[in-house]
C-alpha cells in the first residue's frame, strides 16, 4: 500500500501517558499498545502527554500526517492491523477460543481494572498515573468526575455497591483461572506465538502487579496464579527492561516525577528486610561501644602518665633534697 | 427690644420657600434667628450664598417682588465679586440626605475634594466634580448639591448639602457591540446589571457575549468602588468562555476562570487572572504541534497595561497620538504545574492632520513577543492561545493594543502552518493546514482618511480612506530562534494596499474596502477584492 510506503520514511511515535511504578507507561489503556509494538519488534519512539488524562484519543500512534487514535476503528491495534502496519493476529481471528478470551479480557478484566483503580482502592495509584503533572485543583476535579463516570459505566449505585463489587471480583477470578489454565507452562497464550491477546493480558497483569497497592483485592487474586506471574515477569524483562538499555531515545514531553521501584523480590519479602536493619543497628552499637572503650583507655593512660609523671618529679626533687641533706 | 411677635410677621407666608438670604428678612436686632431657620429647609439650586456675607443689614422689603429684586441684586454683587477675584470661603460640613441603602462612607469618599476648597470659585468647581463622581457610581437616579451658609458663629463657611435619589429600579439591561482585539473580531454582548445590592455601591452584572468567530462567553462580575479603604475600585469577574478555532487551528478552547482588577487609573491597569483552560480537538484532524498542546492547563497570570491615548477620537482619529503596552507574566504558582510565559505587546499610533477635507494621515506600528520561561525554556513550545495571530475582520485603525489585524487577510490567515492529519476518506479538506501563529509579530499601517466632497456624506460622517499595511509573524521557540534573522523576517513581510469607504454608526464602524494583496505566501488566507470590516468602540 502506498500509504505504508510513505509512512516508512518517517519514524513512528507512540504517544502515551507518563511512566510510573517502574513501567514504561503506567496507564492500563496505553501499556498493552506498547507491549504489542514491542512483541512485533516494531521500531518506534515513545512520547508522553501528561496533561490530558480524560482524553479517549490517547494512546495514539503517529507518523508524519498519519495518526491512529484509540477512539476510532476499534482502537489503535485494530487500526494498525487494518492499515497493514503491524499485525500479529492474522491466524488467530478464526480460532474461537482466541476470540472468546479476547472478549473476556476486554470486558471482565477491563472492568475489574477500571473498578479497582478508581473505586476499589483509595485512588492514590490513579492520581499518580493520571494527575501527578496537573495542578492540584484541576486534578482533584477531574478525579471526582472520573470516579462518577466509572460508577455510571459499571452500574454501581449506593444500593448495589457491595453486590456489584463481588460480581466484578468473581468474574476477574474466573478470568484469571481460565487464562492460567490456557497459559500452562507456555511462553505465550496461543500456539507459543505472541498475539494482541498476550499484549492486552500482559498489560493488565503488569499494571495490577506494579501499580495497584498491596492491599488491593484484585492483586491478591492474581498473585494466586504463579504461572501468570512468571509469564509476566519474564516478558517484562525481555521486552521492557532489556530494550530500555539498548533501544532508541525516549522523548519525555514533561519531566517525570520519581518512580518508586518495586521488583519481584518484594511480592512477599517484608520479613527479609527486617533482619538487615537490625544487623546494621547492632553494628552501630558495637562501634559506639568500641569507641567508648578506646576513649576510656586513652583517658586512663593519660591520667596515669600525668599522675605518675608528677610523682616522679616529686621523687626527683626529694632525691635532690636528700642529696642536699646528705651533703649538709 | 423688638416685639417677639413681630418676627413671625417678617417671615414669608410660605415658609417652604425661604430663601437663603434671610439676613434681609430679619430685624436689625435679630440677626441670628433667620440663619438657623434656613439650614434645614433650603432646597434652592446652587446659585450663591448670600447668607455668608452678612453684609450690611438691608431694610425690610415690603413685597415679594421687592424681595426677589433685592436677592437678584445680591446675586449680581456676588458674581461681580467673584469676577474680580477669589471670594474666600471654606466648607464646614457636608450633609448627605436621601440615602436609605447606600452607606454614608461611600458618598463621603467621593466628597473629599471639598475639604481643600479655599474660595467660592473652587467650591463651585469642586461641587461639580463631586456631582459627576457620584453620578458615575451609577447607583443614583439623581444627585443634587446645594450650597448653603455655614453656622452663624463661623463666618466665611459654607455647608454642602448632597441630596441623592437612589435608583428605583436596581436591575437594568443593555445590549451592545464590542471589538475584542485579541480575538480579531467583534462580539455582541447582552448584560444585566444589578445595582447596589449591599449598599456599598456594588454593581453586579451578568453577561452573555457571542462573537463572530464562534466564541461564547458567560460571565458574572462585581465592581466595588470603595473596598476597605483601597485607592482604586476593585473589580472581580468570573467567566466561562468557549472559543471555537477548529476551522483555523483545529482546536477548541474552553476556559473557566476568575479575573481580579487590582489597580486601575487613567494610564495604568493591573489585573490578575486565574483560569482552568482546556484545549480539545473533537474533529481529530489536528496537526502534530496542536496535538501536543491538547489538554488541561492552569493559567495564573498578572497583566499590566499602560495606555496613553491623546487622539481626538477612537472611531475617526484626525489628530493626536496613542501608546499602548501590555505585559503579561504567567506561571504565578509555587510549583511548575501551570503555564509559564512572558508576553509583551505594544502599539504606537500617530495621527497627522492635513488641513483640507478633514484629512488625516494615521500611522501605526505594533509588535509583540511571547516566550515560555523555566527550565529548558528555549526548547519548549509557547502555548497556542498565547501566540500572535494576524488577520481578522476588524479594521486595524480601531484595533488597538497589539498586532492583530491586517486589511485583506482573513482571521488567523497568515503565518507558520503545519499540515493536518491525513484522513483517508473522500471528504478530506483539501486545504488541510493548521495556522499556528507566531511568537514574534509585527504590523505597520498607514491610513489616509478624508471627507468626500458631497455634503450628505459629510453630514452622516461617512468618509473615505486609502490605506497600506504590512505584517508578519515568526516562530522563535523550540530552538527556532537560532534560525531567525531580521533580514529574512523583513523579506517575508506580507502587505496589502487598498481604498475604501468608512461608515460610522452609533454601534460600530463599518468599512467597505477594496484590498489588493501586494505580497502573500502560499498558505495565507487572503484574497484581492472587496471586504467588509466591523469594529466597535
Amino acid at each position: 500500500m502506498e500509504q505504508a510506503g510513505e509512512r516508512e520514511s518517517e519514524e513512528f511515535t507512540l504517544v502515551a501517558r507518563k511512566p510510573y511504578f517502574d513501567l514504561p507507561t503506567a496507564c492500563p489503556a496505553c501499556l498493552p499498545l506498547f507491549i504489542y509494538l514491542k512483541l512485533a519488534h516494531f521500531p518506534f519512539r515513545l512520547s508522553f502527554n501528561s496533561i490530558f488524562p480524560d482524553s479517549d484519543q490517547i494512546p495514539y500512534v503517529e507518523s508524519g500526517t498519519y495518526v491512529a487514535y484509540n477512539n476510532e476503528n476499534g482502537g489503535v491495534i485494530e487500526r494498525l492491523k487494518q492499515d497493514g502496519i503491524v499485525d500479529l493476529d492474522s491466524e488467530f481471528h478464526s480460532v474461537p477460543d482466541w476470540v472468546a478470551m479476547k472478549a473476556m479480557i476486554s470486558s471482565w478484566l477491563a472492568d475489574a481494572m477500571m473498578y479497582e483503580l478508581w473505586v476499589g482502592s483509595d485512588g492514590k495509584s490513579a492520581c499518580k498515573i493520571y494527575y501527578s503533572d496537573l495542578s492540584w485543583p484541576i486534578g482533584k476535579v477531574l478525579f471526582l468526575k472520573q470516579v462518577y463516570s466509572v460508577k455510571q459505566r459499571l452500574g454501581i449505585t449506593k444500593g448495589n455497591a457491595e453486590q456489584r463489587e463481588d460480581e466484578i471480583y468473581k468474574r476477574a477470578k474466573i478470568a484469571y483461572g481460565a487464562l492460567s489454565t490456557r497459559l500452562g507452562d507456555q511462553n505465550f497464550l496461543f500456539d507459543d506465538r505472541p498475539s494482541s491477546l498476550d499484549a492486552t493480558f500482559l498489560g493488565h497483569v503488569l499494571v495490577t502487579l506494579h501499580a495497584l497497592p498491596e492491599t488491593s483485592v484484585l492483586r491478591s487474586k492474581l498473585l494466586g496464579h504463579n504461572n501468570i506471574i512468571r509469564y509476566a515477569e519474564k516478558l517484562k524483562m525481555e521486552l521492557i527492561e532489556s530494550s530500555s538499555s539498548s533501544s532508541g531515545p525516549q522523548i519525555h514531553s514533561v519531566p517525570s516525577s520519581s518512580t518508586p521501584k518495586r521488583g519481584p523480590s518484594n511480592w512477599s519479602s517484608k520479613p527479609k528486610s527486617k533482619p538487615k536493619r537490625e544487623k546494621t543497628e547492632e553494628e552501630k552499637k558495637f562501634k559506639r561501644r568500641a569507641k567508648y572503650f578506646l576513649a576510656a583507655q586513652l583517658l586512663a593512660v593519660l591520667l596515669f602518665l600525668s599522675v605518675m609523671g608528677g610523682s616522679d618529679a616529686d621523687d626527683m626533687e626529694l632525691d635532690d633534697e636528700d642529696e642536699g641533706l646528705v651533703y649538709g | 427690644m423688638s416685639n417677639p411677635d413681630s418676627v413671625p410677621d417678617l417671615t414669608p407666608p410660605d415658609s417652604e420657600r425661604q430663601k437663603p438670604f434671610d439676613t434681609s428678612e430679619i430685624d436689625e436686632e435679630e440677626d441670628n434667628g433667620g440663619d438657623e431657620n434656613d439650614v434645614e429647609d433650603d432646597d434652592e439650586d446652587e446659585g450663591g450664598n448670600d447668607g455668608v456675607f452678612r453684609g450690611p443689614n438691608r431694610p425690610k422689603p415690603q413685597s415679594r417682588e421687592a424681595r426677589f429684586r433685592s436677592e437678584k441684586l445680591k446675586m449680581e454683587s456676588l458674581l461681580q465679586r467673584m469676577k474680580t477675584g477669589p471670594v474666600s470661603v471654606r466648607v464646614h460640613d457636608v450633609i448627605i440626605k436621601g440615602n436609605t441603602k447606600t452607606k454614608d462612607h461611600i458618598i463621603e469618599a467621593e466628597t473629599e475634594v471639598l475639604n481643600n476648597v479655599g474660595s467660592m470659585q473652587e467650591l463651585l468647581k469642586a461641587s461639580q466634580i463631586v456631582n459627576l463622581r457620584l453620578q458615575a457610581l451609577e447607583i443614583f437616579d439623581s444627585v443634587k448639591i446645594t450650597l448653603d451658609s455655614g453656622p452663624p458663629e463661623l463666618p466665611g463657611t459654607a455647608n454642602v448639602i448632597i441630596e441623592v435619589v437612589e435608583t428605583a429600579n436596581p436591575l437594568s439591561g443593555q445590549i451592545g457591540a464590542f471589538t475584542k482585539a485579541e480575538a480579531g473580531s467583534s462580539t455582541v454582548e447582552g448584560s444585566l446589571k444589578y445595582k447596589n445590592l449591599f449598599g456599598y455601591g456594588d454593581l453586579w452584572d451578568g453577561s452573555l457575549a457571542y462573537g463572530y468567530d464562534h466564541s461564547t462567553e458567560l460571565s458574572a462580575g462585581l465592581y466595588l468602588p470603595r473596598f476597605e479603604g483601597l485607592v482604586t475600585p476593585v473589580t472581580a469577574r468570573a467567566y466561562l468562555l468557549s472559543q471555537d478555532w477548529l476551522k483555523f487551528t483545529s482546536y477548541k478552547e474552553r476556559s473557566m476562570g476568575l479575573s481580579l482588577g487590582l489597580f486601575s487609573s487613567e494610564h495604568h491597569d493591573v489585573a490578575y487572572n486565574i483560569a482552568w483552560r482546556t484545549l480539545t480537538d473533537p474533529s481529530q484532524v489536528a496537526s502534530r504541534s496542536v496535538r501536543r498542546q491538547l489538554g488541561h492547563n492552569l493559567l495564573s497570570s498578572l497583566k499590566y497595561t499602560f495606555k496613553v491615548d491623546r487622539r481626538n477620537s477612537t472611531m475617526r482619529p484626525t489628530r493626536g497620538y496613542a501608546f499602548f503596552s501590555t505585559t503579561q507574566l504567567g506561571g504565578l504558582v509555587p510549583n511548575n504545574r501551570s503555564l509559564r510565559f512572558l508576553r509583551q505587546e505594544f502599539d504606537i499610533r500617530y495621527v497627522v492632520p492635513l488641513g483640507f477635507y478633514r484629512a488625516a494621515l494615521n500611522f501605526g506600528v505594533s509588535g509583540g513577543v511571547v516566550f515560555p520561561w523555566g527550565n529548558g525554556f528555549s526548547s519548549k513550545p509557547s502555548s497556542l492561545p498565547e501566540r500572535f495571530f494576524l488577520g481578522g475582520n476588524i479594521s486595524p485603525v480601531c484595533a488597538l493594543g497589539g498586532p492583530t489585524a491586517l486589511w485583506g487577510f482573513k482571521t488567523r490567515g497568515l503565518g507558520p502552518t503545519e499540515p493536518r492529519r491525513q484522513v483517508n476518506d473522500g471528504t478530506a479538506d483539501p486545504s488541510g493546514v493548521d495556522y499556528l501563529g507566531g511568537d514574534l509579530a509585527f504590523t505597520a499601517l498607514a491610513d489616509l482618511s478624508f471627507d468626500l466632497p458631497f455634503r450628505w456624506f459629510r453630514e452622516k460622517g461617512i468618509h473615505a480612506h486609502v490605506f497600506a499595511c504590512a505584517g508578519n509573524v515568526a516562530k522563535l521557540t523550540e530552538n527556532e530562534y537560532r534560525n531567525f534573522s531580521v533580514q529574512k523576517f523583513v523579506e517575508s513581510l506580507r502587505s496589502s494596499v487598498g481604498v475604501g469607504l468608512v461608515v460610522p454608526t452609533s454601534f460600530f464602524r463599518m468599512e467597505l474596502n477594496y484590498c489588493y494583496i501586494v505580497k502573500k505566501f502560499d498558505h495565507d488566507r487572503a484574497k484581492t477584492g472587496v471586504r467588509l470590516t466591523f469594529s466597535a468602540s
